[in-house]
C-alpha cells in the first residue's frame, strides 16, 4: 500500500491540466517560474486565472458533451450542430455558478481525495508523452498550488470537478494531455468522454478503497460517495442549465431579454410566456365526481 | 409559554396548526424559510429562476437568495427534492391526493395480504383513518382531474392493456382513472384560452392549464391567495391557520415565524418521564437566537430535517431508528417519442394514473424542458448507447436503459417537447433500516449544526422491491407505446427524492419504530411527529401528502386529547373548505 501511494506530482499536474494551461495562460514564460528562486507568491498570484480558466474550458467541454451546437469544443468532440447548443445557451457559465455555490470543498477532505485518486489512478500505468521533455517549472507549479491551497481553507468546486473530469481523461486518451482546446477532458471524442463518466460512476474497487480508508467514520463511504453524486450532478445540471432560460434572465426586471436557447431547440412557449393553454378536454368518460 | 409550538410549514405542519387554531389553542409556527407573501411580485415561472435547488425561489434555504442554500450530503448519485418556506415541498407538489392501499394497514385481510410490506404496516387500520381522509379530501378541496391530450394519451394507453377504470377514490384493483387531485378545477375561462388578457379572476377560476406547476402556483392572475388553484399549504392550510377565527367558532389564528430556524428540542424530566419543553431558533435574517416554551411540540421540518434535529438535540434513541427507514418509491421515469403533439407539459402536472395495490403506481408527469432534460440525465444505468455502469435493463423499451444526452438527447427534444409522454413509476417499496438520514461527518456544518447525510441504497433494495419496480417500468412502457409512441425509452433513475416517507416512523412494534401510534414520540413524552416522516411505510406507491396530512389531523385529535382534554371533532364536525369566503376577507385584512 504504501508504495502505491507514493506518486508522481509532475504527472498530477500534467494530468489535471494544470501544465498545458499555465503553458496557455503564459504562465510558463512567467519570470517568476523561470527562475524557481523569485518569489513562489508571484506564481501564485499568476496561478489563480490558470485555474479558473483551466475549469472554465473543462466545463465548457463538458456542457457541450451534453447538448452540442456549433461550437469549437463540440466539433472537437466530433458532434457539430448547426442550432445551437450549449455555449450559446450559457451553459459553462451556469455549471461555474452553480458547483460555486454548491460547496467549497474543505481543504482537509480534499488533500486525501486527491492523493488517493492520484494512487489509485496512476497505477493504471497511464504513459503521458510529453512528460519527459517537461521543463523544471513544473516544480515550481507545484510549490504554488501547494501554497496556494495552504493560503485557502477551501478550494472551488469547479477546479476540484475540473480535476477529476481531466485526470480521468487522461487516463482514457493520455495523448490528451498536450492539443488544441484548453483542457484534456475538451480534447476528448464524445465515446472517451463517455468512458469517462463511465470510469467516474464505477469509479475501480481500488480507488474506492484508497478513498475511504483515509477516513473515519462517519465520513466513510463520503468520498467515494461524493465522487458519485457528482459524476452524476454535473450531467443533470448541465442538462438543466442547457435547457434553461439562464443565459437571457434579467433577474431586475424578472424577464426574459431574448428567447431561450432551449426553448427554441425544445419549440416550447412558442409565442413567449403564457397565463394557461386551450387545453381542457372535458372529463374521461364525463365522471366529474367519484364515492367510496 | 405557548401551547403548541409546530416546527416546519411544510405539507404536514401547517395542518396541525389550522386543526389546534380552530379548537382555540395558541400555536406558534416557526419556519426555517420564506413565507412568499406575494408572488407576483417575487416568482415568475421560469424554470431556473424558480427552481435552480441553489438559487431558485423554491430552494431549500434562506429568503436572501444571495446566501448559499443548506447542504446536505449525498454519498451516492442520487438527489433529494426539497424546498423551504411556507408551503414546504408542496410549492413544487402536482397535488395528486389518491389515498393510500388499505392493504398496508394492520386491518388488511384481503387475499393479497401478504404481498405488501407486513413487517412495517400501520399500526391501526385503513378504516379508522378513512374519515380523516374524507375530512381532508373536503378541506383541500380534492376533485376529479379533468383530462387534456396527455392525459387523453395516456388513457389511451391504458384502455390498450385492457385495465378496468377505478371509479372510487380507493383503490382496491389493478386500475386507471383520472387522479383526484388538490388542484381548483377550471371554470371561465381556464383551460378554455391562451389569451393573457382573458385569464383574470373571477373571468377564470381554478386551474389555467399553464402547465407551472413544478415553478409553484400564482394561478389565475388576481385571485385571492385561497383561491389560487394549486393547493399547496402556501394556499390552503396555512391561511386557515393565520384566520382561525374568522372560520371557526372559538378559533384563535395561529402566528406564524418565517426564517426561523429551529436548531433544538428542549426535554426535561417531568414525573420521571422525559418530556418536550420547547425550542431554540435562529433568526436567519438577524442571526440571533430566541427560546420558546411550549406544553406540546410538534416536528414537521421534512424526513431529511427531523432525524437530523432529533440527533443535533442530543435526544434518546434507544432502538437506533431515529432516521433509519427512508422510503421514497424508487421512482423510475419512462417516456416516449410520439409522431403528434401530446400536450407536454401543458395542463395540471399530473391528472391520469393506474395503481397495481401491493405493486405500486404509474402517473403521467407534464414538465417543462430544463427539468425534463434534467429527468433524462439522471440515471443508474450509464449513458444510452455508451455504458450501462454494470445495469441498463432491457425490456419492452428500445435499448437498455440509461441517460439521453448529447446529440441524442437533442434529436428527442428536437422542437418536441410537446411530442413527449412521460410517465412516473412510484414503486411500493420496503422499509429497509439501511436507507437512512445520519449526521454528516463532513466538515460542512452550517450555521444550525452538523448537516445531514443521506444514505440511499440504490441497487440494495429488497428483492420485493426490486421485483415491484420492473413490473411496473415495463407496465409504463407498454401503456406508452399502447397510446402510439414510436419510441419508448427507459431512464433507470437513480435514487430521486420527491416522495420521502418514514425516517421517523409510526410503528406497532417498540423494535423498529420511533413513534406510537398516535405519533407520540416513544422516548419523549408530549414530542409528536406530523409529517411524511411519521408515515409507517410508503403507503403502497401512492403519493404521500394526503395520508400525511389525514394522519396529522388525527395526530392533532390525540394532541387535543391528551394534553388539553378536549374532544374529538372530526367524526362529529363538517368540515370547512380551505377556498371558504369568510378565509378570503380575511386574508385581505390582513393584508395577505
Ligand atoms: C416535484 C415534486 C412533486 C410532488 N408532487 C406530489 C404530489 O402530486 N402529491 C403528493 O402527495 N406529494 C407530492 N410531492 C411530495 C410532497 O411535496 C412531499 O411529500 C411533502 O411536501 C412533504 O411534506 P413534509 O411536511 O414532510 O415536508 P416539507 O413539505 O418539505 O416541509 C418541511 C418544512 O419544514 C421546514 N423546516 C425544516 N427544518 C426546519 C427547522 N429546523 N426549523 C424550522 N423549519 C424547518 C422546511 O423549510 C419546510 O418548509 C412532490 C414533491 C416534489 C418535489
Amino acid at each position: 500500500m504504501d508504495e502505491a501511494r507514493t506518486w508522481d506530482r509532475r504527472g498530477f499536474l500534467t494530468r489535471i491540466g494544470l501544465f498545458g494551461a499555465a503553458g496557455a495562460g503564459g504562465l510558463l514564460a512567467a519570470p517568476a517560474a523561470a527562475a524557481p528562486r523569485e518569489p513562489i507568491e508571484d506564481v501564485v498570484g499568476l496561478l489563480r486565472p490558470v485555474l479558473d480558466e483551466l475549469a472554465r474550458d473543462t466545463m465548457t467541454g463538458l456542457s457541450v458533451f451534453v447538448c452540442p451546437g456549433p461550437d469549437a469544443h463540440s466539433v472537437a468532440q466530433g458532434t457539430r450542430r448547426s442550432e445551437p447548443g450549449a455555449v450559446e445557451a450559457g451553459t459553462p457559465r451556469f455549471l461555474l455558478d452553480a458547483l460555486n455555490k454548491f460547496m467549497p470543498l474543505p481543504d482537509e477532505l480534499l488533500r486525501p481525495a486527491v492523493a488517493a485518486l492520484v494512487t489509485a489512478l496512476s497505477d493504471a500505468g497511464v504513459h503521458l508523452p510529453i512528460l519527459d521533455g517537461l521543463p523544471n517549472v513544473v516544480a515550481t507549479l507545484d510549490k504554488a498550488l501547494a501554497k496556494l491551497l495552504q493560503n485557502n481553507a477551501t478550494v472551488p468546486l469547479p477546479v476540484v470537478a475540473a480535476a477529476l473530469l481531466n485526470l480521468v481523461a487522461t487516463g482514457v486518451k493520455p495523448a490528451a494531455v498536450a492539443g488544441p482546446l484548453g483542457s484534456p477532458f475538451s480534447r476528448l471524442s464524445f465515446a472517451e468522454k463517455a468512458t469517462v463518466f463511465s470510469v467516474i460512476e464505477a469509479p475501480l474497487p481500488d480507488l474506492v478503497a484508497v478513498l475511504d480508508v483515509h477516513l473515519p467514520q462517519p465520513l466513510k463511504a463520503s468520498l467515494s460517495g461524493l465522487l458519485k453524486f457528482l459524476g452524476g450532478a454535473l450531467l443533470e445540471f448541465a442538462a438543466f442549465g442547457s435547457y434553461s432560460e439562464f443565459a437571457v434572465f434579467d433577474p431586475v426586471r424578472r424577464k426574459l431579454i431574448a428567447r431561450p436557447v432551449g426553448w427554441t431547440l425544445s419549440g416550447y412557449q412558442p409565442d413567449g410566456p403564457v397565463e394557461g393553454w386551450d387545453e381542457f378536454l372535458g372529463y374521461y368518460q364525463g365522471r366529474q365526481e367519484v364515492r367510496g | 409559554m405557548r401551547d403548541v409550538i409546530v416546527v416546519g410549514a411544510g405539507a404536514g405542519g401547517p395542518v396541525v396548526a389550522k386543526e389546534l387554531a380552530a379548537k382555540g389553542l395558541d400555536v406558534l409556527v416557526l419556519e426555517a424559510g420564506p413565507r412568499h407573501a406575494d408572488p407576483r411580485a417575487e416568482w415568475t415561472s421560469f424554470e431556473n429562476d424558480a427552481n435552480n435547488p441553489l438559487t431558485g425561489f423554491l430552494r431549500l434555504g434562506p429568503t436572501d437568495r444571495t446566501r448559499p442554500a443548506w447542504f446536505r450530503e449525498l454519498p451516492q448519485n442520487s438527489f433529494v427534492w426539497q424546498v423551504s418556506g411556507v408551503g414546504g415541498t408542496t410549492q413544487h407538489f402536482y397535488g395528486n391526493y389518491p389515498r393510500p392501499y388499505p392493504g398496508v394497514f394492520d386491518d388488511y385481510t384481503g387475499p393479497d395480504a401478504a404481498a405488501y410490506d407486513i413487517q412495517h404496516r400501520f399500526p391501526f387500520g385503513f378504516r379508522e383513518l378513512l374519515p380523516y381522509l374524507e375530512w381532508v379530501e373536503a378541506t383541500a378541496p380534492v376533485a376529479t382531474a379533468a383530462m387534456g391530450h396527455k392525459e387523453q394519451t395516456f388513457f389511451r394507453g391504458c384502455e390498450s392493456l385492457g385495465l378496468p377504470v377505478q371509479t372510487t377514490k380507493t383503490t382496491r384493483e389493478a386500475s386507471y382513472r383520472p387522479q383526484q387531485n388538490a388542484v381548483l378545477q377550471p371554470h371561465g375561462t381556464a383551460g378554455r384560452s391562451a389569451d393573457t388578457d382573458l385569464l383574470h379572476y373571477p373571468r377564470a377560476t381554478g386551474c389555467t392549464f399553464c402547465g407551472y406547476c413544478f415553478q409553484g402556483c400564482m394561478r389565475p392572475v388576481g385571485a385571492p391567495r385561497n383561491q389560487y388553484a394549486k393547493r399547496s399549504t402556501d394556499n390552503s392550510y396555512v391561511p386557515m391557520a393565520l384566520t382561525a377565527d374568522a372560520w371557526a367558532r372559538g378559533g384563535k389564528p395561529s402566528t406564524l415565524i418565517t426564517d426561523a430556524y429551529v436548531t433544538r428540542i428542549h426535554a426535561e424530566t417531568r414525573n420521571g418521564k422525559l418530556t418536550a419543553s420547547g425550542v431554540t431558533w435562529k433568526d436567519n435574517t438577524t442571526e440571533t437566537e430566541h427560546r420558546e416554551d411550549a406544553r406540546v411540540v410538534v416536528l414537521a421540518g421534512g424526513c431529511v430535517e427531523n432525524p437530523r434535529l432529533w440527533l443535533n438535540s442530543g435526544l434518546p434513541n434507544p432502538n437506533d431508528w431515529v432516521g433509519r427507514g427512508v422510503t421514497d418509491h424508487f421512482l423510475d421515469w419512462v417516456v416516449g417519442v410520439f409522431d403528434d403533439p401530446v400536450g407536454n407539459p401543458k395542463g395540471v402536472g399530473s391528472a391520469a394514473r393506474a395503481d397495481f395495490p401491493s405493486k405500486g403506481g404509474l402517473e403521467n408527469v407534464g414538465v417543462p424542458p430544463a427539468l425534463h432534460a434534467f429527468a433524462m440525465n439522471f440515471s443508474d444505468s450509464g449513458i444510452h448507447g455508451h455504458y450501462a455502469n454494470g445495469r441498463g435493463p432491457v425490456g419492452p423499451w428500445d435499448g437498455p436503459a440509461g441517460r439521453l444526452t448529447g446529440p441524442m438527447l437533442k434529436d428527442l427534444m428536437s422542437g418536441r417537447l410537446e411530442n413527449l409522454l412521460s410517465v412516473v413509476v412510484l414503486t411500493d417499496d420496503d422499509v429497509q433500516p439501511e436507507n437512512r438520514v445520519v449526521r454528516s461527518g463532513l466538515p460542512l456544518g452550517d450555521e444550525h449544526g452538523p448537516v445531514p447525510k443521506v444514505q440511499m441504497w440504490g441497487r440494495k433494495r429488497t428483492r420485493r422491491t426490486l421485483e415491484n419496480r420492473e413490473f411496473l417500468a415495463r407496465r409504463a412502457a407498454e401503456v406508452i407505446r399502447g397510446a402510439g409512441a414510436k419510441r419508448v425509452y427507459r431512464i433507470d433513475w437513480a435514487p430521486l427524492l420527491l416522495h420521502i416517507q418514514s425516517s421517523m416512523r409510526m410503528g406497532g412494534s417498540e423494535r423498529d419504530s420511533v413513534l406510537d401510534s398516535d405519533a407520540q414520540s416513544r422516548a419523549v413524552r408530549g414530542l409528536y411527529i406530523a409529517d411524511t416522516s411519521a408515515l409507517a411505510n410508503a403507503l403502497g406507491g401512492p403519493n404521500p401528502t394526503l395520508t400525511t396530512q389525514a394522519l396529522a389531523t388525527r395526530t392533532a385529535e390525540k394532541i387535543f386529547a391528551e394534553h388539553f382534554g378536549g374532544d374529538p371533532w372530526v367524526y362529529a364536525d363538517n368540515p370547512v373548505v380551505s377556498t371558504d369566503p369568510r378565509i378570503t376577507v380575511r386574508l385581505g385584512q390582513l393584508g395577505l
